[in-house]
């Protein structure tokens, strides 16, 4: 009785495996692919680091790192409802971080942001548009 | 947990929440607090020579006013409008510089939803464009006409240091509250008497020594539409 009756995993190898295997495979080629190929932010970092790290940002790069939009925000609030809206400046961020591109939006991106400050707030995604402005006297 | 330790601790939480933003922001509080006035403009029509725009073109320069080539995009926050008295099509037209009236109960503030419109301590009728929500209730709202709206994207920046508008805000005057703050004088102020016209005054109402406030002692000023109750603060002389 057992002779003629097929064992379940028979059946369900064609079901189940096979297109589970499909399935996997492309997914295990590009880890395979990645790996191999090598971690590209060897030997560029990830985002373009100012000269002198952390020299007079407002905050720890660590806090700045997790929090800076909360404190954009909260600042944003602070000089667009209370007055004084020449205090802040993207100016400041630019110093260090000038560029956009390559250090903003590459976090940004990474993670699927769009936040649209740079709409209306002068930050050009290449420095040398930030030269540009300068040297045309603004 | 019980309710109590749980407000105890977020309370807590809460106080430790806002960062000092010291560094950041030097002396916000004493930049438009209680005691910087009340901004009012004069204009001196009368001083106003013919077919200049001295005001208009530095507005725009300043302000980053979009300017698409096209009536109904285009955004004005001051702009010469031809009067003639009401009802006589005949009578010879007279071209006035209109903006916003910076009302002292300024209705586009009423009807804003989201308070992106308000009023400052200082009289100043201003959006928070990161609020706005670009329902346009202010442009119905505004009696002067005075409100505009970003119905497209603007490319436009003259002036790098002063952000400009994406499109689905409303906008108007300002009365330059960047530059009032630091000081200075507004953009269409500076450039009429660079223009050597001098027709334009922004000053401190409240205070009774001031430039604009004598003008107003010692002129006949109108103001547009002062039946309607909101209280304009752009003062018209020779109207
Ligand atoms: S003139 Fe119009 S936009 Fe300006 S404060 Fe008055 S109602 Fe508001
Ligand atoms: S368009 Fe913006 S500023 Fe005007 S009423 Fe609506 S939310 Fe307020």
């Amino acid at each position: 009785m057992s002779g003629d009756r097929k064992s379940p995993l028979d059946g369900n190898l064609v079901k189940v495996v096979f297109p589970l295997l499909v399935i996997l495979a492309p997914l295990g080629l590009s880890v395979i692919g990645a790996v191999s190929a090598g971690d590209p932010g060897a030997e560029e970092p990830f985002l373009e680091l100012p000269p002198e790290p952390n020299e007079g940002c407002v905050r720890d790069a660590e806090f700045m790192r997790f929090h800076h939009w909360e404190l954009l925000r909260e600042v944003r609030d602070q000089v667009v409802r209370g007055g004084g809206r020449h205090e802040i400046s993207l100016d400041r961020c630019r110093s260090c971080h000038p560029s956009r591109e390559r250090f903003c939006s590459r976090c940004h991106e990474a993670v699927s942001l769009q936040p649209d400050c740079f709409g209306c707030h002068y930050y050009p995604a290449d420095p040398a548009a930030a030269v540009d402005h300068a040297r045309a006297g603004r | 947990m019980d309710r109590r330790k749980f407000l105890k601790t977020g309370g807590r939480f809460l106080a430790a929440t806002p960062f000092a933003c010291d560094l950041l922001v030097a002396s916000v509080a004493s930049a438009s607090g209680p005691g910087a006035g009340r901004w009012g403009m004069v204009i001196d029509l009368r001083r106003c020579p013919e077919g200049c725009d001295a005001c208009v073109k530095a507005c725009r320069r300043e302000n980053n006013v979009a300017e698409h080539g096209d009536p109904r995009w285009d955004v004005h926050w001051i702009r010469q409008v031809e009067i003639r008295p009401h009802g006589q099509e005949d009578a010879p037209t007279r071209t006035v510089p209109l903006l916003c009236n910076h009302c002292e109960r300024p209705p586009c503030a009423q009807v804003c939803p989201v308070r992106a419109t308000y009023q400052r301590d200082d009289g100043i009728v201003i959006v928070d464009h990161h609020r706005c929500i670009g329902c346009r209730y202010c442009l119905i709202a505004c009696p002067y006409n005075a409100r505009f709206f970003n119905y497209r994207e603007n490319e436009a920046w003259p002036n790098k240091d002063y952000p400009k508008r994406s499109h689905g805000v409303a906008e108007s005057c300002h009365l330059c509250a960047h530059r009032l703050d630091q000081g200075r004088l507004p953009a269409c102020m500076e450039a009429c008497r660079d223009a050597g016209a001098g027709a334009i005054v922004v000053g401190d109402l409240d205070n009774p020594e001031s430039e604009i406030s004598r003008l107003i002692a010692a002129n006949s000023v109108k103001r547009i539409r002062e039946d309607l109750g909101t209280g304009p603060k752009v003062h018209y002389i020779g109207l």
